[in-house]
């Protein structure tokens, strides 16, 4: 019996281990997320950055890095891929979720990332999405603005299921409530429309067929008329899966990622 | 001078049975043919006295009528009396159509078609509306109609083709003519004024092969009128009527192009013959919410045509309905798809 009653004791302690860890894991490990080499942000933005990145990784268990940098020897991607594979980033794990951004200021290239569960996340096609909503702000100049917004993307964009355009119009509620008032319109405008009484005779109803015919019919050629126009260009690459600087590929370490790159 | 029909056997009062066809007594049932009917009382011209007052036969009251009235009940006794003097000569109706519906038939039809109007306002078809439905025999003019139509038209047949950079199209045009010979049978048009011309239109069409040579009987135990215009005023109406009618012909005798555009056309329409008919209608009038509305049912064919009121309240309930399950709809499919609720 004694025995008996320290296991189940025993067990209830197991049960209770892994929040204790989680939570132990949440609190202590304090991780630097943002690196501004390139100097753009205020100590009181980087704060705030890191503040908005721990909370929205927590979220999504993914880490929202960033990186900005300035007259490097190499290229940002393959700078933002060496990072990767030697810090090991990863929420999870090393080498685990992590959405990266980058920014090279010398070339003023801007290269979005996605690693692990932010790789099925966030698609080439996404990031690219998520890419040209923020080159904008970068333009400007407004580089605190342009994080924020990438990580907030990240998190909408990371609600959707893979696949999925998060920006298709009919995951907008509006829309879908403008289509339901719509479709309320026209079937009890259909239904309006039934009730008034419909005519029933048709053209043939009184017809004599077997006595009216065509006397005389004729159907005399006068000229041809011939008028050219050019073809309409095709225009490149127009719509389509195509979007530009998207593409999915590997770091030197061997970890797949989705990427997307552009110049701002 | 008014008929009134007796019966032979027991002496009571005798209608027209729609089931039956024959005339017959409500009382011991015999029935007789109306088909052996002596034509007497139509070939009679009577005289203008007869004309001023109806008395009834049966029970000597006064009947009132109004001056299209040709049969009705007598308002004392309810006996089905015929204004013979009102369909003699001139006013001598061809053809009937009888009754192949009766009252009761048309009572529940109506009743059903009230329910399916989802948008009505509640209450607005009791049964105690439906019981002031009345038959009725409408004055119509059937005309036989030659149309005589020559059509002259510019016909377009294009083709595009790619060759190169360009792409061409090709017209080729033609010289388009007709003549035709048309002919429409037995084309009705409502004589009476006081009938909506637009609902007799829609209660179209009537099946002919019960078209009878008339006699008084049919008319016995409805109301009935005569016609207010004759066949030459309302030719007009006819040919407006068939125009449509003549235009579909011409055009389906045309084919094979892009398009066609009309140079000059020529209809002629002349009367072959013109006859005199009553067709039966159903008919319900009443008040509601101080506009009148009328429901009208071939009495033949059982064709239902009438506007009924819609009810904003219904509107706005049904609208709101779909609206919110169309919405709710649209919402679970997106999460489904999406994985995102708002």
């Amino acid at each position: 019996m004694k025995s008996l009653k320290s296991i189940i004791i025993a067990l209830i302690f197991l049960l209770f281990i892994p929040f204790f860890s989680n939570e132990a894991h949440a609190e202590t490990v304090e991780k630097q997320r943002v690196f501004d080499d390139a100097n753009l942000l205020s100590d009181d933005e980087v704060e705030k950055l890191e503040k908005l990145a721990a909370k929205y990784s927590k979220k999504r268990e993914t880490d929202f890095i960033i990186i900005t940098q300035e007259n490097i020897e190499i290229d940002i991607e393959q700078y933002m891929n060496d990072f990767y594979d030697e810090e090991g980033l990863g929420y999870d794990k090393k080498h685990g979720n992590t959405a990266m951004i980058g920014l090279d200021m010398t070339e003023r290239d801007v290269v979005l990332h996605g690693f692990a569960k932010a790789q099925t996340y966030l698609d080439p096609d996404r990031l690219t999405q998520i890419r040209e909503k923020i080159t904008p702000y970068l333009s400007e100049g407004n580089y605190y603005t342009a994080f924020e917004s990438y990580i907030l993307l990240v998190d909408k964009y990371m609600n959707y299921r893979p696949g999925v355009n998060p920006e298709n119009p009919i995951y907008r509620t509006w829309v879908q409530f403008i289509i339901a008032i719509g479709l309320g319109a026209v079937i009890v405008g259909g239904m309006a429309y039934n009730v008034k009484p419909k005519m029933t005779t048709t053209p043939g109803t009184y017809r004599d067929t077997e006595r009216s015919k065509v006397l005389q019919r004729r159907d005399r050629y006068i000229r041809t008329t011939v008028t050219k126009r050019r073809k309409p260009k095709q225009s490149s690459g127009g719509g389509g899966s195509g979007r530009s600087g998207g593409s999915i590929g590997r770091t030197s370490g061997g970890f797949s990622r989705s990427s997307s790159r552009g110049k701002f | 001078m008014l008929i009134h029909y007796k019966c032979p056997n027991c002496g009571d009062d005798m209608a027209f049975d729609s089931e039956s066809g024959a005339l017959s007594c409500s009382s011991c049932g015999r029935q007789d043919n109306i088909e052996q009917f002596s034509d007497d009382y139509i070939k009679n011209v009577f005289t203008e006295e007869d004309a001023k007052e109806y008395h009834c036969e049966n029970c000597g009251a006064v009947v009132i009528t109004d001056n299209d009235t040709t049969a009705t009940s007598c308002s004392f006794c309810g006996a089905g009396v015929v204004l013979g003097d009102r369909l003699t000569g001139k006013l001598a109706p061809g053809k009937v159509i009888p009754f192949t519906i009766s009252k009761d038939q048309a009572r529940a039809a109506f009743k059903k078609w009230c329910k399916n109007g989802r948008l009505t306002p509640k209450g607005f078809m009791t049964a105690d509306r439906i019981k002031n439905i009345t038959g009725m025999y409408v004055p119509f003019w059937i005309y036989d109609l030659n149309s005589k139509v020559k059509y002259e038209g510019a016909g377009k047949k294009v083709r595009t083709y790619t060759r190169g950079d360009y792409i061409y199209t090709e017209t080729k045009h033609y010289d388009v003519y007709r003549d035709i010979d048309l002919y429409h049978v037995r084309v009705p048009v409502d004589a009476s004024e006081k009938m909506n011309d637009e609902i007799m239109d829609k209660l179209e069409p009537y099946h002919y092969n019960d078209l009878k040579t008339f006699k008084t009987p049919y008319l016995a135990g409805y109301l009935a009128e005569k016609y207010n215009y004759d066949d030459n005023e309302l030719f007009p109406r006819v040919k407006s009527k068939i125009s449509s009618f003549v235009d579909s012909y011409v055009r389906s005798t045309i084919t094979g192009y892009s398009s066609v555009t009309k140079k000059h056309e020529q209809i002629n329409t002349n009367n072959l013959n013109s006859t005199y008919v009553l067709f039966p209608v159903w008919m319900v009038y009443y008040d509601y919410d101080r506009q009148e509305h009328t429901f009208a049912m071939n009495g033949q064919t059982g064709k239902i045509v009438g506007k009924p009121p819609i009810s904003p309240k219904k509107v706005a309930t049904w609208f709101g309905g779909i609206a919110a399950s169309s919405f709710i709809i649209i919402k679970l499919l997106a999460f489904i798809v999406s994985g995102v609720i708002w």
